[in-house]
C-alpha cells in the first residue's frame, strides 16, 4: 500500500459526480483528462481515484446525465469522450446549489463569530 | 422502468461493453504512462506506477459491470455452477443426501396422493358441497332375533354399520324414497336413488364380458348435474315400468368396447341377455357417487324388472331396505335445516311400517350427511390404514431431513478452511452465506426432482400392492401436485435451514486458527468428558436411531401378524389349485339347464391333461359365508354354515374324509338329497355318535313349497377353514348344488387341482368354457393361494411396506451414524495417533470408537423404547394374534438396530485403528 501524501484531501462521498459534471461543462473530455483536470484545478489537493472514476462515469451515463462516444484524441488515439447532456446540466445546477448550501452551513458552524468563545 | 430497460439492452450487448471498458482503461493507462514518461521516469517504471495508481483493474471492471447486469443473477449463475461442481466432486455425499431426501419426499407424496383421492377429494360434479347423503340411525338391535322381529328392517340388500351406540345405514325401502321425493321439495332441489347392480353380463358384437353396473333413478344425473359426453343421460321418463330399455355407459367403457363415446351412442347391446340401447356416455372424470366403485354401465332403476319378473314386489315392500339416496340442498338451505325438515315426514312414513311394539320402540331416524365426497365406503375401509402409513412416511421424511442436515453440518465443518480462505481473500460474508445456501437449495431441488420420480413409481407400486390382482379394483390415485409442493417445500426448507446454520457458523471462524489447522476450532468431543455433551450432529443421529426403532417395531409387529395369518392351518391344500368364477344364469341360461351346464363343464375340465381333479362350489372356501336355519332332530343348530359343492370337492381340495363318502356325480336332482358334514358339526351336534345315515333339516329360504329340505348325512370330513382367516371356523354342512334348490345359486367357483403352476392352464380353461358357451365370461381367474392372500391383503401390504420403510429408515440412520463417526475419526486423527504412539493397541482404539456408537444408540433407544411402548396400541386393530407390546418383537428390533449401528460404526473404528502414528503426528 502506498500512503498518500498527507496534504491531500479525501473526496467527500457523492461529490465526485458533481466534479465530473462541472469538469464537462466547458466541453467533451475523456476519463484521463477529467481526472487530471480535477487534480490540477484543485491544486493537487483532490486526488481522483481512478478505481471510482470509471464506475462513476458509467453511472452518470446510465442516468442520462452524460453521453459517451468514441473519438480521436489529440494524439490520434481512439478515446471515449464524455459530454454533458441537458439533463446533466439540470442535475449539475441542482447539485451545485445543494453543495453551496452545505458549504455555507459548514462555514458558519466552523468559523465562530467574533466575540464567541472564551 | 427505464433502468430496467437499460439493463436489458446493456446486458444484451455486455460483451461489447466489456471490450469498450477494457479499451478505455487501457487508454487511461497509456495516457498516464505517457505523462509520467514526460516527467522523466523510465518507461517500465512509469507503466508500473500508472498501474498502481489505477488499482485493482478487475475490481473496476466489477464495479462498472454492476451497472449493466443483474449482478445477483450473475452471481447466482456462478454459485450454481460452483455448487454443481462441488456436488459432482462429492458424489457419495450428494447421492446419499439426495437419495434419502428423495425417498422421503416420494413416499410422502405417494401415500398422501392416495389419501387425497380417497379421503379428501370431492365428486367431479357441479357444486359438490350442496350434495347430501341420506342415512338413518337407530339404537342397537339384533336382526337375527328368533322370538319375533326387533327392527322394521326385515330384509336387506346392502350394508349396515354397527358401533357401540347403534346402527347406521344408507339403505331405504323404495316407498321411503317416494315419500321423500314428494316432501323434500322445500329444502332439496332434487333427491335421487341408486343401488349397485353388481356384475352384469354385457354382450357387445358377440363378445360377452362382465361389467360393473349401477341402477339409478330418473333424477340421478339431473340431481348430480352431470352433462353427457355423447348422446343423452337417463331421465325420469326412462325410469318407469315398460319404458324402452336404455343404458348409459362410462367414458372408459365406451372407449374400451366401442372405441369412443361418439361410436357408442345409439348402439344396441345385450345386458344379461336383454336387448338395450346405449343412449349416452358419461364424461370421463365422472365415476358415479362412490369413489370406491366406478360403474361401467348405468341402467334405469326399473330395468331390473326386465331381468327378474319378481322384482316388482321390491318396489312395494316397506320392510325391505335396498335403495340408497342422495339429494341436493336448495341454495341457502343448510344441512341441519334440511334434516330437521325431512325427519318428520320420514318418521310419519316409517312408523306405520312397524309390525310390533318392539319395532315401534326403536324406529330409524333420518340423517343427512355431507355428500361432497360421495359415499364413504372407501373412507371407512382405508382411512385408518392410510393414516398409519402416512405417519410412517412422515417419520421417514424426518429421518431423511435429519440425515441431510447431518451431512450438511459435517461438510460445513469440513469446509471451514475453504470458508476461511474465501473470507480472508476479501469475500463478503453475505456472499459466502449466499453461496452455501445456493448449494443446499441445489441439493434439495435435486432430491425434489428424484422425489417426483419416486412418487410416480410409488403410486404405481402402491396401486398394484393394494389391488393385489383383484379384478375391478377402482382405487386410482393421481400424483397430487399440492402434496408434491408441500413436500418439496419441506425439503427446500430443510436444505435452507441446515444449509444456513452451518453457513453462518462457518463464516464466523477465527480465521487464523482455521487457516493453520483444521482441528482446533471444533468443539471437543464427548468421549473423554464425564458428562457427555451432544453436538448437534450427535443429537441428530440419536433422533434418527430413535425413529428407526419405532419403524422397526411397527414392521416387526406387522410381519408377525402376517406370519401368524399365513401359518393358520387351513384344513385343505392351497397349492396348485386354479380358481375361476362363472355365472350361467346371468348369461341367459334358463334355471332348468343351469345345473346340467355346470356339471358338463366340470366333466370337460377334469379331462384337461394335467388337471388331476375338478370341482365347483358356490364360493371359494375362504370367501364362503352362507347360513340357513338347520335343525338336527328338531333342535336348531348354532352358527352352522352351508357350502354348495359339486362332485369330488373333498378330493380336489384334499380335505380328508373321516367317515362315509364324499358327494359324487350320482347325487343329482331326483335322488335323495345328501350332505357331508364337517367334523366340528358332527362333534357339536352328535357328540360321539356316528352321524352317517342321520338326517338334518334345512329351513329358511331353502324350503321347497313351504317344507324344509331333508338331507341325509353320507360322510364326515375333517374340519377345514370356511370364511376369512381371522374368523373362527364354523360347523359346516356341505350339500350338493344339483340336489338342493337355491334362490341365490347363480355364480359358481370352479376349482382345478393341477400338476405344476395352475396359471399354465388358464388358456386351456378359457378355450373349453368358450366352446361350452361363448356367452358365459370367465371372471376372477386366480390361484387358491392368491385368493387367500387377497383376503389378508391389508396385512400383506402393511408387512411389506413397513418392512421396506423400516429397512429404509435403518439404512438412512446407519448412513448418518457412519458419516458422523467417520468424520469424528478423521477429525481426531492426531489424537488417535498420539494414543497409538503412546502404546494404545488397535483393539482399544476400535473399542473407543464403538463405545461412542453404543452411547449414541443407547440414547436413541432410551428415547424411543418408551415411545414405542406407548404408541404401539394405535395399531392394535391391525394386528392378529400379536400383542402391541410384544416383547419378542421389541427385543428383535433393538437387536437389529444395535447390530446395524455397530456395523455402521465398525468401518470408521477400523480406520481409526489403522492410523499410523507417524503420519498422524506429522500432520501438525
Amino acid at each position: 500500500m502506498v500512503l498518500k501524501p498527507p496534504s491531500r484531501v479525501e473526496l467527500l462521498r457523492g461529490t465526485l459526480d458533481l466534479l465530473i459534471l462541472r469538469t464537462l461543462l466547458p466541453g467533451p473530455s475523456h476519463g484521463h483528462a477529467i481526472a487530471k483536470h480535477i487534480q490540477r484545478t484543485s491544486e493537487d489537493l483532490l486526488q481522483v481515484e481512478t478505481g471510482s472514476l470509471y464506475p462513476a462515469l458509467y453511472r452518470l451515463e446510465a442516468n442520462g446525465w452524460v453521453a459517451a462516444s468514441w473519438e480521436k484524441s489529440e494524439k490520434g488515439k481512439r478515446a471515449r469522450y464524455y459530454r454533458i447532456t441537458p439533463l446533466g446540466r439540470k442535475q449539475l445546477a441542482r447539485e451545485q446549489s445543494k453543495w453551496d448550501a452545505f458549504a455555507r452551513a459548514m462555514g458558519l458552524l466552523l468559523k465562530p463569530a467574533a466575540g464567541e468563545g472564551r | 422502468m427505464s433502468s430496467l430497460f437499460r439493463k436489458f439492452t446493456w446486458w444484451a450487448q455486455r460483451r461489447r461493453k466489456e471490450e469498450e471498458l477494457r479499451e478505455e482503461l487501457q487508454f487511461h493507462l497509456d495516457e498516464e504512462t505517457h505523462e509520467r514518461q514526460a516527467d522523466g521516469v523510465a518507461e517500465d517504471q512509469a507503466r508500473w506506477a500508472a498501474h498502481r495508481d489505477l488499482g485493482n483493474v478487475t475490481l473496476v471492471h466489477e464495479d462498472t459491470r454492476t451497472l449493466w447486469t443483474w449482478i445477483l443473477l450473475e452471481q447466482l449463475g456462478q454459485d450454481v455452477r460452483y455448487g454443481l461442481r462441488t456436488m459432482f466432486k462429492n458424489r457419495v455425499f450428494t447421492t446419499l443426501a439426495a437419495l434419502s431426501l428423495a425417498l422421503g419426499i416420494g413416499a410422502n407424496t405417494a401415500i398422501y396422493s392416495f389419501m387425497d383421492s380417497i379421503l379428501l377429494r370431492s365428486l367431479p360434479v357441479r357444486d359438490p358441497a350442496s350434495l347430501v347423503v341420506v342415512k338413518w340411525r337407530s339404537r342397537p338391535f339384533n336382526m337375527a332375533a328368533t322370538n319375533g322381529s326387533e327392527f322394521v328392517m326385515h330384509s336387506i340388500d346392502g350394508r349396515t354399520y354397527r358401533d357401540s351406540a347403534g346402527t347406521t345405514a344408507a339403505i331405504f325401502p323404495f316407498p321411503a324414497f317416494e315419500r321423500l321425493q314428494q316432501t323434500s321439495a322445500p329444502v332439496l332441489s332434487s333427491v335421487f336413488a341408486y343401488f349397485p347392480a353388481g356384475n352384469v353380463n354385457v354382450m357387445i358384437k358377440g363378445e360377452a364380458e362382465l361389467a360393473d353396473g349401477e341402477y339409478v333413478s330418473g333424477d340421478f344425473f339431473r340431481g348430480l348435474a352431470v352433462s353427457p359426453a355423447a348422446g343423452r343421460l337417463i331421465i325420469a321418463d326412462d325410469d318407469r315400468a315398460g319404458a324402452p330399455p336404455v343404458a348409459v355407459i362410462s367414458m372408459g367403457y365406451s372407449q374400451r368396447r366401442f372405441g369412443g363415446a361418439a361410436e357408442a351412442a345409439g348402439q344396441p347391446i345385450l345386458i344379461n341377455n336383454v336387448a338395450f340401447t346405449v343412449i349416452g356416455v358419461t364424461p370421463s372424470e365422472f365415476f358415479g357417487v362412490d369413489p370406491g366403485a366406478a360403474p361401467d354401465v348405468y341402467l334405469p332403476m326399473r330395468a331390473n324388472l326386465l331381468f327378474d319378473s319378481d322384482a316388482a314386489r321390491l318396489y312395494l315392500d316397506q320392510n325391505y331396505y335396498w335403495v340408497q339416496m342422495m339429494g341436493r340442498l336448495r341454495p341457502g338451505v343448510r344441512r341441519a335445516q334440511a334434516q330437521a325438515a325431512l325427519a318428520g315426514p320420514f318418521e310419519q312414513w316409517v312408523a306405520p311400517t312397524a309390525t310390533n311394539d318392539r319395532e315401534r320402540a326403536n324406529l330409524p331416524v333420518l340423517r343427512l350427511e355431507e355428500g361432497a365426497g360421495g359415499l364413504d365406503s372407501l373412507r371407512r375401509q382405508y382411512s385408518k390404514p392410510l393414516y398409519v402409513l402416512l405417519a410412517m412416511v412422515g417419520l421417514i421424511l424426518a429421518i431423511a431431513c435429519a440425515n441431510t442436515a447431518n451431512l450438511l453440518l459435517a461438510r460445513a465443518v469440513a469446509r471451514n478452511r475453504e470458508m476461511a480462505v474465501r473470507l480472508s481473500l476479501g469475500a463478503g460474508r453475505l456472499r459466502v452465506v449466499r453461496q452455501l445456501l445456493t448449494e443446499s437449495v441445489l441439493l434439495a431441488s435435486l432430491s425434489g426432482g428424484l422425489g417426483i420420480l419416486i412418487a410416480v413409481v410409488g403410486i404405481r407400486v402402491l396401486t398394484l400392492l393394494l389391488a393385489n390382482g383383484q379384478e375391478g379394483f377402482t382405487l386410482y390415485a393421481e400424483l397430487n401436485w399440492h402434496v408434491l409442493g408441500v413436500t418439496l417445500g419441506l425439503s427446500l426448507l430443510c436444505g435452507v435451514l441446515f444449509g444456513l446454520a452451518p453457513a453462518i457458523q462457518s463464516t464466523r471462524p477465527a480465521l487464523m486458527p482455521a487457516l493453520k489447522d483444521r482441528s482446533v476450532s471444533e468443539p471437543r468431543t464427548s468421549l473423554r468428558g464425564r458428562v457427555p455433551r451432544l453436538s448437534l450432529t450427535q443429537a441428530l443421529v440419536v433422533a434418527q436411531i430413535a425413529i428407526s426403532l419405532l419403524l422397526l417395531v411397527a414392521a416387526g409387529l406387522f410381519v408377525r401378524t402376517l406370519s401368524n395369518l399365513q401359518s393358520i392351518s387351513l384344513g385343505f391344500n392351497r397349492d396348485s389349485v386354479l380358481l375361476f368364477e362363472l355365472n350361467a344364469p346371468q348369461a341367459g341360461y334358463p334355471e332348468s339347464r343351469v345345473a346340467a351346464f355346470y356339471a358338463d363343464l366340470r366333466r370337460r375340465l377334469s379331462e384337461v391333461p394335467g388337471v388331476r381333479d375338478a370341482t365347483l362350489s358356490h364360493a371359494s372356501l375362504i370367501r364362503a359365508g352362507r347360513a340357513y336355519p338347520i335343525t338336527v332332530d328338531g333342535q336348531p343348530t348354532r352358527g352352522t354354515r352351508i357350502l354348495y359343492t359339486g362332485p369330488r370337492f373333498f378330493t380336489t381340495m384334499q380335505i380328508p374324509m373321516l367317515r362315509g363318502r364324499e358327494i359324487a356325480e350320482g347325487d343329482r336332482q331326483g335322488t335323495l338329497p345328501v350332505a357331508v358334514v364337517s367334523d366340528l358339526f358332527a362333534r357339536t351336534n352328535f357328540g360321539d355318535e356316528d352321524p352317517v345315515g342321520r338326517r338334518i333339516e334345512v329351513g329358511g329360504s331353502m324350503r321347497v313349497r313351504g317344507a324344509p329340505v331333508v338331507l341325509e348325512i353320507v360322510g364326515v370330513a375333517a374340519t377345514a377353514r370356511y370364511g376369512g382367516l381371522k374368523r373362527e371356523i364354523p360347523p359346516v354342512v356341505y350339500v350338493a348344488y344339483a340336489q338342493v334348490p337355491s334362490p341365490q345359486l347363480e355364480e359358481m367357483t370352479y376349482a382345478l387341482r393341477t400338476d405344476g403352476d395352475p396359471l399354465r392352464y388358464v388358456a386351456a380353461v378359457r378355450q373349453i368354457v368358450r366352446e361350452a358357451d361363448a356367452r358365459v365370461p370367465l371372471t376372477n381367474v386366480k390361484t387358491q393361494a392368491a385368493d387367500i392372500d387377497q383376503t389378508i391383503n391389508q396385512e400383506i401390504v402393511f408387512a411389506r411396506l413397513c418392512s421396506a420403510f423400516a429397512v429404509l429408515a435403518l439404512i438412512i440412520a446407519c448412513v448418518g451414524l457412519y458419516g458422523t463417526m467417520a468424520y469424528g475419526v478423521a477429525r481426531r486423527t492426531s489424537e488417535i495417533g498420539i494414543r497409538m504412539a503412546l502404546g494404545a493397541r488397535g483393539g482399544s482404539v476400535v473399542w473407543m470408537v464403538l463405545r461412542e456408537v453404543c452411547v449414541l444408540a443407547a440414547l436413541g433407544l432410551a428415547i424411543s423404547v418408551p415411545i414405542a411402548l406407548g404408541t404401539s396400541r394405535v395399531i392394535q386393530s391391525f394386528l392378529f394374534d400379536t400383542k402391541p407390546n410384544d416383547p419378542a418383537t421389541l427385543a428383535f428390533a433393538v437387536t437389529i438396530l444395535l447390530c446395524a449401528a455397530l456395523l455402521a460404526g465398525y468401518g470408521p473404528a477400523r480406520r481409526a485403528s489403522r492410523i499410523s502414528p507417524m503420519i498422524a503426528l506429522r500432520q501438525d
